[in-house]
C-alpha cells in the first residue's frame, strides 16, 4: 500500500521584522527601502508527514515550534517556501478564540460556524462537545467567568470533536486536572488508532516518548534533526543536559554560531 | 476584477454564516447591559432629540421646503437621521472589524471578506427597526405611507453596497495602519455636518453654488435625499435624478473594485499586522 502524504513542507521560511519604535515601522511601510531588523523565526524548514503519523516538534524556547505549527494550521502565512496539507487541520492552543461575553454554548456554535459546519451538523455536535468538556451547569454561563482550566477544556472539547484530519496540539495538555488530561490522552490515542495525523508541540519529553513516532527537532528556526523517536530523542536529551550545564556566555556563543549557520542556510 | 468576483462569491456562499454571526455580534455587544438590546434603539433616539433641540433653535423652528411641500424640521430630520446613524456606526465598526476580530477568527481558514459584512449586518437589523419606528411616527405627523415608499428598498440596498465597499477599504487599511481608523473617526464626525443630515444644503444654492456642488459629490447625500423623497412622497428620486444615480453607482463600483483588490491582496497577511 502506498502511503499518502498528509503534510509536505518545503523550504519554509518565516521572516518577522523587528522595529525600534514606530518611526521605523512607518518608514518601512511607506518607503521602498527596508527598515528594521530581519528576524527569521524559521529558516528553510522542510519535513514530510504521512497520513497517520504522530509527529512531535521539540526544541528549546524560541526555536520556532509554535510558528511552524501555526503555519501548518494555516493561521500564519509563510514568507517563502510551500506547504501542502491534505485535509483540514485544527489547532488546539490554550483558550484559543473564545468570546468572553458569550456563553459556552454560544461559543460552541460560533466556533463550529466558523469552521464551516452547517446548522444540522452543529446541532449534532453540540451535545458531544458539552459532554466532553464536563462543564455541566457552566455551559450557559459567559465564558469570561470560566477558570483557565475550564476555558481550555472547552477549547479542547471543540477542537477534538469537530473531527479534523490533522490535529495540532500546542502545549494544550498541560492545563486542566489529571483526570481531564488522561481523558484527552485517551481521545488522542483513539485518534491515533483511527489513523489521524497529529502534531504535538510540547516540552514534556515523557509525553512525547509515549505518543510520538517521529520527532522534528528545531533549533533557531532550522531543522536540527528529523527522524524516529528512538533516533532523535536520545540526542535531544543529551543536548539538553549539555545545554543546561552551559554558562550564560557559552549559551550566547552557541546562539551566535547557530544564527550564523542560519544566515548561511538562507543565503544558499 | 478577479478579486471582486472572489469577494462577491464569498458573500453569497456564506450568507447563512453572515446572518448567524451578526446575531451573535448583537448578542455579545449587549450582554452586559440590563436593558440589553434596547440601548441600540435608545441611543439614536436620544441623539436625534439633542440635534432636533439645537438645530430647530438655531433655525428658529422654520419648516423646510422640499419640492414645494413644507415639512416640519423634526420630520425632515427624522427621515434621514437614522440612515446617518447606520452609516456612521457601520463604517466605524466595519473599519475596525478585521483587526479586532482576527484573533478569534484566524484560528481557521475563514473567508475573511465576511468579517466586515457581518459587522455591518448586525447594525442593519437595528436600522430596519429604526426605520419602522420612523414610519410609525410619520403616520402621526401627517406623512402617510405612499407608493414612493417602494424606492426605500432600492435606497437601503444602495446604502448597504456603499457601506460594504467602503468597509472593504477601511478595514484593510486600518489593520495595516491603525491611524486610519482614527482618521476615519474624525472625518465622519465632520461629515455629519456636511452631508445634509442636519441642515438642507440647498440653502447654499444662492450664495455658494460651488460649495453646494462640492458637497453633492458625497455619495451619502444621494442616499439621504432618496430616503426623504420616499418618506415625503415627493417623487421617484433615483429616476428624476438619474445622472446622480449614475454618479453614485460609479463611485460605489470604483470603491468596491479598489476595496476587494486591497482586501484580497493583504488578507493572507492580516495576522502579521496584529
Amino acid at each position: 500500500m502506498k502511503m499518502e502524504k498528509a503534510i509536505v513542507a518545503k523550504n519554509i521560511t518565516k521572516k518577522y521584522k523587528l522595529y525600534h519604535g514606530t518611526k521605523e515601522r512607518l518608514l518601512d511601510l511607506v518607503t521602498p527601502k527596508s527598515y528594521g531588523e530581519d528576524f527569521y523565526a524559521l529558516a528553510d524548514v522542510s519535513f514530510e508527514a504521512e497520513k497517520g503519523d504522530v509527529v512531535g516538534f521539540i526544541g528549546i524556547n524560541g526555536s520556532g515550534k509554535s510558528t511552524l505549527s501555526n503555519i501548518v494550521a494555516g493561521i500564519v502565512p509563510e514568507t517563502s517556501g510551500t506547504i501542502e496539507i491534505n485535509g483540514q487541520a485544527s489547532l488546539i492552543a490554550v483558550a484559543s478564540g473564545l468570546k468572553g461575553d458569550l456563553t459556552g454554548r454560544d461559543n460552541i456554535e460560533l466556533k463550529c460556524l466558523m469552521l464551516g459546519f452547517s446548522k444540522d451538523e452543529i446541532k449534532k455536535l453540540e451535545p458531544q462537545i458539552i459532554e466532553f468538556s464536563e462543564l455541566d451547569n457552566f455551559i450557559d454561563q459567559p465564558v469570561k467567568s470560566y477558570s483557565s482550566g475550564m476555558k481550555s477544556r472547552l477549547g479542547f472539547a471543540i477542537s477534538v470533536n469537530v473531527d479534523p484530519d490533522i490535529l495540532i496540539i500546542d502545549e494544550a495538555l498541560s492545563v486542566g486536572d489529571k483526570a481531564f488530561a488522561e481523558k484527552s490522552l485517551d481521545k488522542m490515542k483513539e485518534f491515533k488508532k483511527m489513523g489521524k495525523t497529529m502534531i504535538f508541540v510540547s516540552h514534556s519529553i515523557g509525553q512525547m516518548k509515549q505518543f510520538c513516532e517521529k520527532i522534528l527537532w528545531l533549533e533557531y528556526g532550522m531543522v536540527k534533526d528529523f527522524g524516529t523517536v528512538e533516533e532523535v530523542m536520545p540526542k535531544y536529551e543529551r543536548f539538553l543536559k549539555e545545554y543546561k550545564k552551559m554558562s550564560k556566555e557559552e549559551r550566547e556563543a552557541y546562539k551566535h554560531d547557530a544564527l550564523q549557520e542560519q544566515q548561511k542556510v538562507l543565503m544558499a | 476584477m478577479k478579486s471582486a468576483i472572489t469577494v462577491i462569491k464569498e458573500q453569497i456562499k456564506h450568507f447563512y454564516l453572515i446572518r448567524r454571526l451578526s446575531t451573535y455580534e448583537i448578542k455579545s455587544k449587549n450582554k452586559n447591559n440590563y436593558l440589553g438590546i434596547l440601548w441600540e434603539i435608545l441611543n439614536p433616539l436620544i441623539q436625534i432629540l439633542i440635534y432636533w433641540f439645537v438645530f430647530s433653535a438655531i433655525r428658529e423652528r422654520a419648516p423646510i421646503r422640499m419640492d414645494g411641500i413644507e415639512i416640519p424640521f423634526f420630520s425632515w430630520l427624522l427621515a434621514a437621521f437614522f440612515l446617518w446613524i447606520f452609516f456612521y456606526q457601520a463604517t466605524i465598526q466595519g473599519s475596525k472589524s478585521i483587526y479586532s476580530k482576527l484573533r478569534m477568527l484566524s484560528k481557521m481558514n475563514f473567508p475573511m471578506s465576511v468579517i466586515p459584512s457581518y459587522t455591518i449586518f448586525s447594525l442593519f437589523y437595528v436600522h430596519l427597526f429604526m426605520l419602522l419606528i420612523s414610519i410609525i411616527i410619520f403616520q402621526f405627523s401627517g406623512f402617510y405611507v405612499n407608493i414612493h415608499y417602494l424606492q426605500l428598498i432600492y435606497f437601503i440596498f444602495a446604502a448597504l453596497c456603499l457601506i460594504f465597499s467602503l468597509s472593504l477599504i477601511t478595514s484593510t487599511l486600518s489593520t495595516i495602519i491603525r491611524d486610519v481608523h482614527m482618521l476615519l473617526n474624525s472625518t465622519l464626525r465632520m461629515l455629519l455636518y456636511l452631508s445634509g443630515v442636519l441642515w438642507p444644503i440647498t440653502i447654499l444654492s444662492d450664495q455658494f453654488p460651488k460649495i453646494m456642488q462640492l458637497l453633492k459629490l458625497n455619495p451619502l447625500l444621494y442616499l439621504i435625499e432618496g430616503y426623504r423623497a420616499a418618506f415625503f412622497g415627493t417623487g421617484w428620486y433615483f429616476i428624476e435624478h438619474w445622472h446622480y444615480t449614475l454618479y453614485f453607482w460609479g463611485v460605489v463600483i470604483v470603491l468596491f473594485l479598489f476595496g476587494s483588490m486591497l482586501h484580497v491582496k493583504f488578507r493572507r497577511h492580516f495576522i502579521d499586522y496584529l
